[in-house]
């Protein structure tokens, strides 16, 4: 099974995903997007469309389930929630992260 | 989500593609919302909204791509691990790939000569409208095969409105001189009508003209492609050379395409058959082919045939051979497909043979989906590991199902090599009379059906772990200790284990049959005694040899010369031999004795043959005396006849001196003579005919210079045309050792005479059951194959069994259970399901055999002494193949057996 991990862009976008979806629920593309620019404070741009290659690929790695339903306005729209085997996946990419961002802080303060 | 959901994905990309465009335009239109709210025209929005989320159709196509890649790379990877397994356990992989390539080679060979010889033996266009213009006669008994006459082939070519178009042809071997050693090659004489019923065209120069099929046209001659490479080196100018003919010479005008061998691969060049309507209604001699209309069956070609057959008195009034045949002979017509003509004989026993090669790959795929039984158990633990990390039924599936991907396509790769290398031996050694042998090659056809074959058998073997995936849903607890399995989990190995008894068990009941009816095929009195004798033919050219008289005078020095030969004990000649029973046969009456018109007399094959004739061939005088050297040099009207004749005319009467006569019609003024009576004078045993297995044929023996000759037509009916005769040499040296000697004789003669068919009587013998010997070896490889696959089988399920009941046994034995309790209980085991296995298997073949009752010869299709035979062979070998495991499970001491925990 294909975990991406020498892919570290990608690995932090699948973070991100799984992060906001394991705090908010079931979310649709655009609710992502959203949730993903007001935890950064707007600070991570993304392009909203990149969202997409990755949620098809973490479907398909059986981390997140979608559906189809309307949004609030009505609009027909796939409803993205987070798998136990997508947070075992999280689990294991934050601890990661950590380690990484550690191992760089250190790094910059003693370099 | 299921790899057949994934491959899915693929292939319904396009549906894939509208869903997330939906959900794309959806996240576009929720950004455009959200920029209005905040004051933004439509069209600003609308700006923002791309900016924000980048192309659409760029990020739609990464995204599909990335489902696509993600099947096709966890494929690819899943097929790298399984290839790493099946590295790491040899013994398992080289057992599996050796099955299978076994079993799927066989299937690949037999399927490349069915599909040459079965599903396309014509090579010619629309061959399907190709049909056979032939009779029978129901007083003769004869439903088919004798041929056609002028008379009916001109009275089709004018009235029947099912035939697009008709030929005849008649086969004959002609001497080629002129270039090197004198040669007897295969020439058919056909009406020209012959190349546009097969719609060929020759590859080089032309076919022949319509005025070219007259009477006192020039000859021509028109050569195969093979006849032109081998004879004439493939020579480009080879058109308008003159070859001589059987002393004729003859203008090459054209070479035919390779794949043109009508009537058969024998026949080396065409003549023109010079006939016209003229000349008459004619006899049986020859054969007749055509072309359908479209739209006509052949049924609706017969019985259009058959409502013409009566007009022939019309179409030829006052002819005299019209009327005999209308009033006594009362012809049918046997018309069929050219195909079916060809093929007939062969077909049951090919399909047959498929039918056992397939058997075969059964056994195979059970013994190999046993193995994986046992991998699947043993992996129980790697299995439930990947079940708990989150792997779904089709991880599971595509786990095993690239294992059994990968093996069957190693095993593919070496069955096709298998293949490769039975087709080359059955091309040599297959016998003659299946068509286009020579043709039959691993093509494309057979290479895709061995491909679908191997799919097959991965699918077949590699679903049987997977037929209760609920195994796989066992815990990791489990699977960690090695309790005694519950019944329930040795069911599937125990169904395979009886299938594969029952399988071998039908193969072997059909190849004991086979076995039995070829035993008593050479048990067939032949009638004569074929060992130690050599047999060669010599046919004098028309030209140089004009009357009957001088031919006898030539073939009586050949046979002087060959008598004196040193190591010859004893020569004669005939113009029929067993097997080759000659061109002549007609009806005969007893002299004086009042004709019955409504009574149709006996047929009788006539052959001319010298003195010592019956003595050389080894054919019991049963009374009376054989023709001597004064009947047949003063030409004494007399004959010997044979028991089944002497039977058939003289039921209760003494035949001995008793006269007989060929039936003719009243001779004609100026015509060849009538035939006169011949003198019964003994009485010789039957002998065979044309096969070792019809019953024996009605033979009259004539003096050879009594019989018909270049200037005697056959119409006069007298008897054969001793211009080609047998030479039958019995001798005290071995046969082959004298054909320089054979050759210098009939030099001595004539130099410019070609020898044919040199060859031993016994070889003629063994060619005669060669289709069954074939047909028999390849029914009984494919049996013991199955037979040898299924031991296997067995001994490893029962040795598994005994493997994991090691603990339970030790338990037993530490109880004090009696080693020899825990053999038989062991032992017991096995032979319950491979005597299921073995009635299932009876009660098959005993509904089954029927199917094959048309290959058997004097053997019942239920023959019990075959059916026990080897229903005791294969429980003897399976009991075998379950005492080794039950001895060992009986040996086991406690201690070890319980140490295994």
């Amino acid at each position: 099974m294909p975990k991406h991990t020498n892919d570290r862009l990608q690995g932090t976008l699948d973070l991100l995903i799984l992060k906001v979806l394991d705090r908010a629920g079931a979310q649709h593309g655009y609710g992502i997007a959203q949730r993903i620019h007001q935890a950064t404070s707007d600070s991570l741009r993304i392009e909203e469309g990149s969202l997409y290659p990755a949620l098809q690929r973490m479907t398909h790695e059986k981390w997140l389930k979608a559906q189809w339903g309307t949004t609030d306005s009505g609009r027909k729209a796939r409803f993205y929630t987070i798998t136990a085997a997508g947070r075992r996946q999280l689990e294991e990419e934050e601890q990661r992260w950590l380690a990484l961002t550690d191992a760089v802080n250190k790094a910059l303060k003693f370099a | 989500m299921s790899p057949f959901r994934r491959l899915w994905n693929v292939v319904r990309r396009r549906e894939l593609d509208r869903a997330l465009q939906d959900e794309v335009e959806t996240h576009l239109a929720l950004i455009e919302e959200e920029a209005r709210a905040s004051g933004k025209s439509d069209d600003a929005a609308r700006q923002h909204a791309r900016l924000r989320f980048g192309s659409p159709v760029a990020h739609r196509e990464q995204a599909l791509d990335g489902v696509i890649a993600t099947w096709v790379e966890s494929t690819w990877k899943e097929i790298g691990f399984a290839a790493r397994r099946l590295v790491r356990s040899p013994a398992f992989t080289i057992a599996a790939v050796l099955t299978l390539a076994l079993a799927i080679g066989a299937n690949a060979a037999i399927f490349a000569v069915v599909e040459r010889v079965l599903l396309n033996p014509l090579s010619y266009p629309d061959s399907d409208r190709l049909v056979t213009l032939d009779h029978g006669a129901m007083v003769f008994n004869l439903p088919q095969g004798m041929g056609i006459t002028r008379g009916y082939y001109y009275l089709y070519r004018e009235r029947a409105h099912s035939l697009e178009s008709l030929a005849l042809y008649a086969g004959e071997t002609a001497t080629l001189t002129g270039t090197g050693e004198p040669e007897r090659i295969g020439l058919t004489r056909a009406t020209p009508s012959l190349a546009s019923v097969m719609r060929v065209r020759p590859v080089m120069g032309r076919w022949f003209t319509e005025d070219e099929g007259r009477p006192g046209a020039p000859p021509r001659v028109v050569l195969s492609h093979g006849f032109w490479m081998r004879r004439f080196g493939g020579d480009p100018h080879v058109l308008g050379r003159t070859v001589a003919l059987s002393g004729v010479s003859h203008e090459v005008i054209g070479v035919m395409p390779a794949s043109f061998d009508f009537p058969d691969s024998r026949t080396e060049a065409w003549a023109a058959l010079q006939v016209t309507r003229t000349m008459g209604f004619g006899i049986w001699v020859y054969n007749g082919v055509a072309r359908l209309r479209d739209a006509v069956s052949v049924a609706d070609a017969r019985t259009e045939m058959n409502r013409l057959i009566p007009d022939v008195t019309n179409a030829f009034p006052g002819d005299p051979f019209a009327i005999g045949n209308s009033t006594m002979l009362k012809a049918v017509a046997a018309t069929r497909t050219l195909k079916n003509a060809m093929i007939g004989d062969v077909a049951t026993g090919l399909w047959i043979v498929l039918a056992a090669v397939s058997l075969v790959l059964l056994v195979a795929c059970a013994n190999v989906a046993n193995l994986f039984l046992v991998r699947s158990e043993v992996r129980q633990r790697e299995v439930s590991v990947r079940r708990a990390l989150g792997a779904g039924r089709g991880g599971i599936a595509k786990y095993f199902l690239a294992e059994s991907v990968l093996l069957s396509a190693a095993g593919s790769v070496l069955g096709l090599a298998i293949a490769w290398a039975a087709v080359q031996t059955l091309v040599a050694a297959g016998p003659t009379t299946l068509p286009r042998l020579r043709e039959i090659q691993l093509d494309r056809v057979s290479i895709a059906y061995t491909a679908a074959m191997g799919l097959l058998t991965a699918v077949l073997f590699g679903a049987v772990p997977l037929i209760r995936p609920d195994r796989f849903a066992t815990t990791l607890n489990d699977s960690a200790r090695g309790n005694t399995a519950g019944r329930s989990r040795h069911r599937m190995r125990r169904v395979l284990m009886a299938g594969q008894v029952a399988l071998a068990l039908m193969l072997l009941i059909a190849s004991g049959l086979m076995v039995r009816s070829f035993q008593k095929m050479r048990n067939v009195d032949p009638g004569f005694n074929p060992t130690s004798v050599m047999t060669l033919n010599v046919a004098l050219p028309a030209s140089a040899y004009k009357t009957r008289d001088t031919a006898f005078i030539a073939q009586h020095s050949i046979l002087d010369r060959l008598t004196t030969l040193p190591g010859v004990l004893s020569a004669a000649s005939s113009t029929g031999l067993p097997f080759s029973p000659g061109g002549f046969g007609n009806t005969v009456f007893v002299q004086d004795r009042p004709r019955d018109l409504n009574v149709v007399p006996p047929a009788a094959i006539f052959q001319a043959v010298s003195e010592r004739f019956f003595e050389t061939m080894g054919i019991r005088l049963l009374r009376g005396r054989t023709l001597t050297h004064d009947d047949v040099e003063n030409r004494q009207q007399v004959a010997v006849i044979s028991d089944a004749l002497a039977t058939r005319l003289f039921p209760r009467e003494d035949p001995m001196g008793r006269y007989i006569v060929s039936a003719a019609p009243p001779a004609q003024p100026g015509g060849p003579p009538a035939p006169e009576p011949l003198r019964i004078v003994g009485i010789v045993a039957n002998t065979v005919t044309r096969t070792l297995t019809e019953e024996p044929g009605s033979i009259i023996y004539m003096p050879m210079s009594i019989a018909a000759g270049p200037d005697i037509p056959q119409s006069a009916l007298v008897g054969p045309d001793i211009s080609t005769m047998y030479f039958v040499l019995r001798t005290a040296v071995d046969p082959a050792s004298l054909s320089a000697s054979i050759r210098r004789a009939v030099d001595a003669i004539d130099p410019k005479l070609a020898i044919a068919q040199a060859r031993t009587l016994q070889s003629l013998v063994d060619r005669a059951s060669a289709q069954m010997a074939f047909t028999m070896v390849l029914i009984g490889i494919a049996a013991c194959v199955a037979l040898a696959l299924g031991i296997v089988g067995i001994y490893g399920v029962m040795s598994y069994i005994v493997s994991q009941r090691k603990g339970e046994i030790g338990v037993r034995l530490a109880l004090g259970a009696e080693p020899g309790t825990v053999a038989a209980m062991i032992l017991r085991q096995g032979s319950v399901v491979t005597g299921a296995g073995a009635a299932v298997g009876l009660v098959t073949a005993l509904a089954g055999t029927r199917l094959i009752a048309s290959l058997l010869y004097g053997v019942s299709p239920r023959d019990p002494m075959v059916f026990t035979a080897t229903t005791a062979l294969i429980l003897a070998v399976a009991a075998l193949a379950c005492w080794l495991p039950a001895r060992s499970a009986a040996r086991l001491s406690p201690l070890e057996a319980l140490r295994v925990e």
